[in-house]
Formats: structure tokens, sequence, C-alpha cells
């Protein structure tokens, strides 16, 4: 916002503003993090990994919605083609887990490409039902083959080892999901700020302008697509690995929209806003037990008011 | 900007709180879990199950505990989701519960086996009844439900009495469900009958019709649901609308009162497989007034077994002589004829209910009776 | 039964299901056509009218019994209710953001959706309501083709609302109004049309027409749950981009043209049911992608 960027910063959200300050604070709550394990339960260690989980998840979908500014509601279909390459080739054909990785990716990204080449053409409302058509046509072909599993899905995934070590224990998966999660906020972070983040932005705010400018407005969308839904295809694989099962349950429509969830409460766009709207996502649940089920109505309330009051999100990016 | 300021720190100091709360465990003499969906779409059906395992430890506890020791339990909600699930047994397995009593949705129960084995928590399963569970097992983990096989063994035995020689399945596209009816499938067609229509109906889709249709113009002798009683209702309900005046049959999925409400008088006649609920349980009266005289409400399907379940837990440790897990886990496996109030309970040698305790029932006016 | 048989009962099950996708529709047609927004709430609309119904005709029941009078009443009753919530919903959630960037607005809607589905949810504790109404379950035997009075009533009912929809728009004033702010809304302002009270109509006849549906989805099937807009705001949609979005005979049609689809679709050999909604998304997306105008739309050069 330009009028809270124009006004001077003070206290110690100026002294954030400092390029060396902030990596000081990146390292400390890094430290934490890395540390966290020492203290925490096996249940406070589930949890969080569930949110550095959600965390890789979000920041994929936040490529497509807060930076692109393309509304994807069928964002799970890419987690689920990950997660199932994975499944299929570790339970089915016996491959080293490590081994489905770069397969996994390349599926997810395939699918980014399938969906994405013909349909980026369209009006944004438009392409909001074709993702979320998508996302079913994905789920419901899970369901249906042999090979998935059908609806029990897949059970018995093995464990992959990691230099003779089995990651079976819920530290390991921590410490996993801790590394993704770093992982993709530093290529969100390159990606922001390199030529292709900035053309995102002009797309997102003027499309027109941008395409005059010479910049190809299809293919910097479709780049959009297919580096978010190699996130989440990354996602999938560790998930399907932590999970040892994996069923088209996992995949739905509220998957998507819990994903969106994150990236909204956080502000798109903004790389620790969505960090903390994945926590939020997760967190909330297991701490307010009694509310369960009131959940999604709480969730909902609150991204209409975000929408409302703060439309570029609680936490919006300042522009240049 | 100040505004700013305290949003953070509120989100800070909001996460800090949440985390210490996740920390919090107290100390108790002797910790039982119980893993039930009390959130999500299924929260009726674990919410009973909690109720009935709360009063079984009431009682416990009155008759002086196990092995002296008061019995205090800690719920895990797994809201029906496998990756809430396995939270939820990370959050029993590190409050170092003694053993494990609940599991109600197959799907979400499956990833938690491979929790409670590596800790080696004994876990009583209660409903959760998919064959997919058995091969999961790592060997800690007991089915007090019969299971899927049995099941289709009473169903294709109702068939064949009836005379059924065509016979239609139909289910919803979930694991259960489409489980139940392959093993069905398989088990007609092996006994040297015919499956005319083999069909899917789509969670949440009202509008059968075109699917009745095509069922009808294969004339089977009888239609068999393996879902549950909100669409099976609807199912019923057009199916007798268009004019299916033969046997229709479902799973223990639709045994609730709710179908026959929602399907109305096209249900009548309809035929069911169940698990002993109370209300055809001769055992179970004492355990019905109790329940309803402490909840205000009548027990559902799965309460007797979640009741028994805590029962043949306490009754383990009580064998095994100590809280150590392994004995446990052997008293378990030993168990010769535990008198519960939903049957006698022994296992097989995969963890699973030796002797079938599975009902018949059809409607009649309005209600479910036990079929003679 | 014979083939013609089968043709001839998948014929009038794929009609009267359309009756039930046009009826919806149009309720997203017509707020399309005219505010460009897609409702994703539309189908929650329809669900909230069902369970409306639901709790007018047990409070009626004693006055009128559950007879046809009673039913209709309640219809009417949950069609204005539904109407003043859809309204409502306009008035705080997309008036103010009427300028805002595409993205805002798809995601508002999507959060109304979820506060309605949720909401309900935690009214009802998530359970089935059963819907009784006890009709009787004769009808119409043509050989072996049955269509029941209940079915012939509601088709009957849907066409009726969807002839008085048509005559509004195109023979009042309002309607006339409507149509001119769909093609301009500044030049609409300058002529003094006051814009917002029609948008707010249209809203209003959107939303009713989807409680009707509601109810008339409670009368017939007989439960109703908090979920069960999604499928038939989903399925609805994409009869009103079939029919072409924006076009109201094109969202009759194009509810039409799904029901028949998907009652035939049934019948197609070695292609089980269960593949039914992979055909009908797949369909939406090839159209939007090859023929994003539909049946029966305009063309028209958008900006996104």
């Amino acid at each position: 916002m330009i009028t809270t960027s124009a006004r001077e910063k003070t206290g110690w959200l100026g002294w954030l503003q400092s390029q060396r300050n902030r990596m000081i604070v990146l390292m400390v709550l890094a430290a934490v993090a890395m540390v966290i394990p020492l203290v925490a339960n096996n249940y406070m260690l589930e949890v969080l990994t569930n949110a550095w989980f959600y965390t890789v998840l979000c920041l994929g979908l936040n490529i497509v919605v807060g930076y692109a500014g393309l509304l994807d509601l069928g964002y799970a279909a890419f987690f689920a083609v990950g997660a199932y390459t994975t499944g299929i080739l570790t339970s089915q054909f016996g491959v080293n887990f490590w081994l489905t990785i770069p397969v996994a990716v390349a599926c997810s990204m395939l699918a980014g490409l399938i969906i994405g080449g013909p349909t980026l053409r369209l009006r944004s409302d438009y392409l909001a039902i074709v993702t979320l058509g998508f996302g079913e046509i994905v789920r419901i072909i899970a369901r249906n083959l042999e090979i998935t599993g059908g609806a029990s899905g897949l059970i018995g995934i093995d464990r992959p080892s990691f230099f003779g070590i089995e990651l079976s224990r819920g530290i390991h998966f921590y410490y996993v999901f801790l590394l993704l999660a770093i992982l993709a906020c530093f290529v969100s972070y390159r990606l922001q700020h390199s030529r292709l983040g900035r053309a995102w932005q002009y797309v997102r705010e003027d499309e027109d302008a941008a395409e005059a400018m010479g910049i190809g407005r299809v293919a910097v969308k479709l780049y959009a697509y297919v580096i978010g839904a190699m996130f989440g295809g990354v996602a999938g694989c560790f998930f399907a690995v932590k999970m040892t099962a994996i069923s088209p349950e996992t995949f739905t429509f509220t998957q998507s929209v819990l994903i969106l969830l994150g990236v909204v409460l956080g502000g798109m766009g903004k790389i620790p806003g969505v960090v903390i709207g994945a926590f939020a996502l997760v967190l909330f649940p297991e701490v307010f037990r009694g509310l369960g089920s009131m959940r999604m109505l709480i969730f909902g309330i609150v991204m209409l008011i975000i929408m409302l009051y703060r439309p570029e999100g609680i936490w919006p990016q300042s522009k240049s | 900007m100040k505004k700013k300021t305290k949003v953070f720190a509120a989100v800070i100091g909001g996460t800090l709180a949440g985390l210490l709360m996740l920390g919090q465990a107290g100390a108790a003499d002797l910790k039982i879990g119980i893993m039930v969906p009390t959130t999500g779409s299924e929260a009726t059906a674990g919410k009973d199950m909690e109720n009935a395992i709360k009063q079984a430890v009431d009682e416990i506890n009155k008759g002086g505990g196990v092995l002296g020791m008061k019995v205090v339990t800690m719920t895990g909600d797994d809201g029906c989701d496998p990756q809430q699930a396995t939270a939820a047994a990370s959050k029993l397995v590190s409050a170092d519960v003694v053993g494990v009593v609940g599991g109600y949705c197959s799907g979400a129960t499956l990833p938690t086996l491979k929790i409670y084995g590596d800790a080696g928590t004994p876990f009583v399963i209660a409903a959760a009844n998919s064959t997919k569970l058995i091969d999961a097992n790592p060997g800690t983990s007991f089915q007090i439900n019969s299971t899927g096989f049995d099941q289709v063994n009473s169903a294709v035995g109702l068939f064949a009495d009836k005379g059924v020689k065509k016979l239609a399945i139909v289910h919803q596209g979930d694991g259960y469900s489409e489980d139940l009816a392959k093993l069905t499938r398989d088990k007609w067609t092996a006994m040297g009958h015919e499956v005319v229509a083999y069909a899917v109906v789509n969670k949440g889709e009202q509008d059968q019709s075109s699917l009745v249709t095509k069922i009808k113009s294969k004339a089977p002798d009888a239609v068999f649901w393996t879902a549950y009683y909100s669409d099976g209702a609807l199912l019923i309900k057009q199916l007798r609308q268009a004019g299916f005046r033969k046997l229709i049959a479902v799973g223990d999925g639709s045994n609730s009162p709710k179908l026959l409400e929602i399907a109305g008088r096209a249900a009548e006649g309809v035929y069911c497989f169940s698990n002993p609920t109370a209300d055809y349980l001769p055992a179970a009266k004492d355990f019905t007034a109790a329940y309803k005289a402490r909840y205000k409400q009548a027990p559902d399907a799965y309460g007797p077994l979640a009741y028994d379940g805590m029962k043949l837990m306490a009754d383990a440790i009580t064998r095994a002589g100590s809280t150590d897990k392994a004995a446990i886990v052997k008293a378990l496996k030993e168990t010769k004829d535990f008198i519960g109030i939903t049957g006698a309970i022994s296992f097989t040698d995969k963890n699973t209910l030796a002797k079938s305790n599975f009902v018949v029932l059809i409607a009649k006016g309005g209600k479910w009776v036990l079929n003679k | 039964m014979s083939n013609l048989d089968i043709i001839l009962q998948q014929l009038a099950n794929g009609l009267i299901l359309g009756s039930f996708y046009a009826l919806v529709a149009l309720g997203y047609t017509m707020v399309y056509g005219i505010i460009k927004l897609l409702n994703f709430a539309h189908g929650d609309l329809y669900m909230v009218g069902g369970f409306v119904g639901f709790l007018i005709l047990s409070a009626i029941s004693g006055l009128l019994g559950e007879s046809w009078g009673a039913i209709l009443c309640s219809m009417v009753f949950s069609m204005l209710a539904v109407g003043l919530l859809g309204v409502i919903i306009q008035r705080i959630a997309y008036v103010p953001m009427l300028q805002a960037p595409r993205l805002s607005i798809l995601i508002t809607a999507l959060a109304v959706s979820m506060i309605l589905s949720n909401g309900v949810m935690a009214v009802t504790d998530g359970e089935y309501l059963a819907f009784s109404t006890d009709l009787s379950y004769d009808g119409l035997d043509l050989g072996n083709v049955f269509i029941s009075y209940t079915q012939l009533a509601l088709v009957i009912a849907a066409c009726l609302l969807m002839v008085i929809l048509y005559l509004f728009v195109h023979k009042t004033l309002y309607g006339k109004a409507m149509r001119a702010i769909a093609i301009d809304q500044d030049a609409c302002r300058l002529m003094g049309i006051n814009v917002n009270r029609i948008i707010a109509l249209t809203f209003f006849i959107g939303s009713s027409l989807a409680g009707a549906a509601g109810v008339m989805a409670g009368v017939y099937y007989g439960s109703l749950h908090f979920s069960m807009g999604f499928v038939i705001g989903l399925k609805a949609f994409t009869a009103a981009v079939i029919g072409g979005i924006g076009s109201i005979p094109g969202a009759m049609l194009g509810g039409q043209v799904l029901g028949l689809l998907e009652a035939f679709g049934t019948q197609i050999p070695f292609v089980g049911s269960e593949w039914k909604d992979v055909f009908s998304f797949g369909l939406l997306i090839l159209l939007l992608i090859f023929k994003p105008t539909g049946l029966l739309g305009k063309t028209e050069i958008e900006r996104m």
C-alpha cells in the first residue's frame, strides 16, 4: 500500500526495514525452529510438522494466487499428483523413494501445463471454475482407477531411508518438512525478486499494460502455474511417505480451500504472512478444540472481513 | 503503525500460548486414550463412543479401578480425517497413554496403526472394520467389530435364502462402501450367481433417477446398498417410487433411524446388516438405562462396542498384572471368551474377532427390528 | 424394459433433473449477466431455501395439513426469505467490492459460501433432516415409463417460474433496466436508472429462484443437509455455461441439456456411473476453452 510505505517507519517495524536486521530475525527464528524438537513432545512435533507441510503448500499456491493473481480452486490436485506418483512407484513398482521425487515433480508440472496451457487465456472467474473442476476430476480419477487403489487408496507405502537411517520417527519428518519449508521460502523469495516475479506483478496489476510492455501474459501465468504445481508435487511426495497411506478423501475441494485460506489469511503475496497463515490454519483447530466444528465458519468470517477491510491481505505487500 | 505492532505481537503471543497449551499434559494414574472423531461430519457417532467409554471408565473406577489405580481418559479427536488422526494418535502416544480405545472411520484409523505400533501401544478398535485394517495392523491393534468379510457372509446368506439370483450392488465411492461392494461381488459371483449391475452414487448427489432406471432395466432380484444412510435413503425412495418391488438390503453404515425417517414408507421391508446395537442386545439393558440416565439420550450404533472395548482393555491390563505395554498386548492377544454386552470376544491370529456378531434387521412400521 | 422404454424413461428423468438445474442456473446467469460476478454462494442459497421451506412447512402444517397448499405456501415464503438473504449478502459482501480486483471479489464470494454452509452446519449440528411430506407415489403410468404426479407438479412449477421470469425481464420496465445495466452501467446511471436498486432486484429474483428449487428438492427427495448446495451449485454453473452465461433462455436450455446428458450418460456401456462427474466437469472445461459463449450466449470482448 502506497500510503503505508510513504509513512515514516518507526519502532521495531522500522528497524525491520533494514536488510541486515531482517536477516538477524530470520536467523533467530530458524534457530528456534531447529531446536524445538529438543523440548517438544511427539504431539507438538506432529502438529508443527503439519504446519511446515502446509507452509510448503501455501507458498506454492501463493505463487499462483499471490504473485500472479490467479484464483486456483483445485490446488489439491497437484498435491495429489505428487503423492500418488510416489505412492504408486514405491509401493507397486518398488522404486526407491528419492528417485520418485523427480518423476513426481515432472508429473505435477505436466499437470500444471495441461490445465494451465489451454485455460490461462480465460477470464479469471472462468479460470477459478475450471481449476475447481480439474481438482474434482483428478480426485475422481484417483478414486476410480485400480492402480491408485480405488476409494481406499494406497496403503503400506514404505518409509524412505536417508544414508542408512530410516525416516520413521516424528522428529525425522519434522526436520524434513522444516527443510522443505525453508527451501520453499528461499525459492519464493528469489522468484519474487526475479524478472519473472516483476512480470507477475505487472500482469497482476494491469494485464493490458503488461502485454503492451512486451510481457507475454500467458507464458508468464503458465510459469506461475507450473512452479506452483511443482511445490505441491514435492509436498505430496513427502506427505505420502509420512502418512504411509493416502486416499482420495485427502484431496477434496475442502483441502484446496484450506490451502487457499492459508494464503489469504496471511496476506496474499507476502512470504512471512503466508507462513503465519499456514500456522494459523493448523494450530487453530488444535488449540481451540471446542470450536472444532465451527472452524470453517470462523475461517469464512475472517476471510470475508479481511476481504472487506484489507483486500490486499492482513499484511499487504509493499510496492516499489 | 502502533496498531500493526500490536497485531503482530498478538499473533506471536497467540502462537506461543498455543504451543504452551499443546505441551500440557496432566499427570494421572492409569491413562487410557480415546481416539474418535469429536468434530467433523462423523462427530455424532464419535461423541457417542466417547460417552460410552467414559461410562465404562466410571464403572471401573467405582469398582476400585484397575490394579488399584484410578483410570483417567484423554481424548484425541481424529476428525474422521487421516491427517488429523495422525496428530491425534501422536498426541495420545506422547501423553504416554497405556492403551487406546476407539477408531470409528476406517480411513482415519488406518494411518494411526503404525504410530501405535511404533510406540507399542495396544489399540482396541471398537468400530472401524475395513478389511484394509487387517493388513496394516503391526500387531498391537485389535478389532472387536466384525470385519467386512463377516458382513459379506451375512449378506450373501440372506440373498441366497431369499432365492435371489440376479443382484445389483451400489456403493458410494469411499473406502468403506467400495470394499464391502467388491467383497460382495466377488463372493456372489464365486457362488455361481450373477451381479447384473455394479454402480456408484456420488456422495451428495440427490437425483438418482437415471441410475434407478438403469438398475430396473437389468431386472435384478435384489439391490444391495453398501454405503451410508443419507444417500441410501434417497436411493431406496427413488427405487420404490419408480416401482421396484423386489428385495432391498443395506449395509451396516445405513443402520440409522434417520434412513427410515428420510425414506418414509419406502423403507418398509428393507433389510439391514448390523453390528450388535444396544436395542437388540439383551445384555445391554443396564448399559442402555445407565447411558440414558447419564447423557439424556439413547446410545447410538457403536456405543456398546466402545463400552466393551474399554472393559476389555481394563480386563487385559488386570490380566497382564502391569502397565507394561507389551504385556498388555500379549494379554489382549490371549483374550478367551471375554463376555461383553455385545457377545463373547476372542481373537483370530490376525487380531480380528473370532466369531462374527452381525445381525440382520428389517424395517417394520418405521423401526428396525430383528429379522427372525 | 425394452430399449425404447429405457430411452423414454431416461428422457423423462433428464428433463426433471434439468428443471432443477435450470432454476438454479438462472440465478447464476442473471447475477453474472448484470455485474459479472460469479456468485459462489448461489448453491448455498438453494440449500438455505430447502431449510427455510422445511421450517415453514413444519410451522404451518398444523394449520393447513401437509397438503399441496401448505407446500406452495412454504415455497412462496422461502422464496421471499432467500431472496432477502440474497439482497443482504449483496449489500454486505458484494457492493463494497464492486471496484476491487476480480481476485478479491471471487474470494469474497467463496467466503460467503463457506459462511452459509458452515453456519447451517453449526445450527443443524451437521445432521441430515428428513423432509417428510408423505406425498403419494401415484403417477402417470405410460406402459413401462412412469412419471409420478409429484415429479409432474415440480416440472410444471419450474416451467411456470421460468415463464414468469422471462415475461418479467422482457415485458416490464424493470426488466428493461436490468438488460440495460448488463450492457452499460455508467450510461444507465446517466439516464437516471437507480442502478443499485436494479442490481439488488436481480439478486432478489435470482436468489428466490434458488430458494424455490431448494424447497422443491426438499419435498421431492425428502432430505436436507448443509452440504447439498455444493454439487448442485457446480452443476448449475455448468448448465449456465452450456447455455451461455448471461443469457436467460440459455440457462433454461443449458439446464435441460445437462440433465439429459447425465441421464443418458448413465446408459453408456462399459463406463460406469462413477465417471459421470468427470464427464460433466470435462464438458464444462472443454466448453469454456472452445466455446466460452455457450449455446445461446453472445460473443463479447472481455477485459480480464
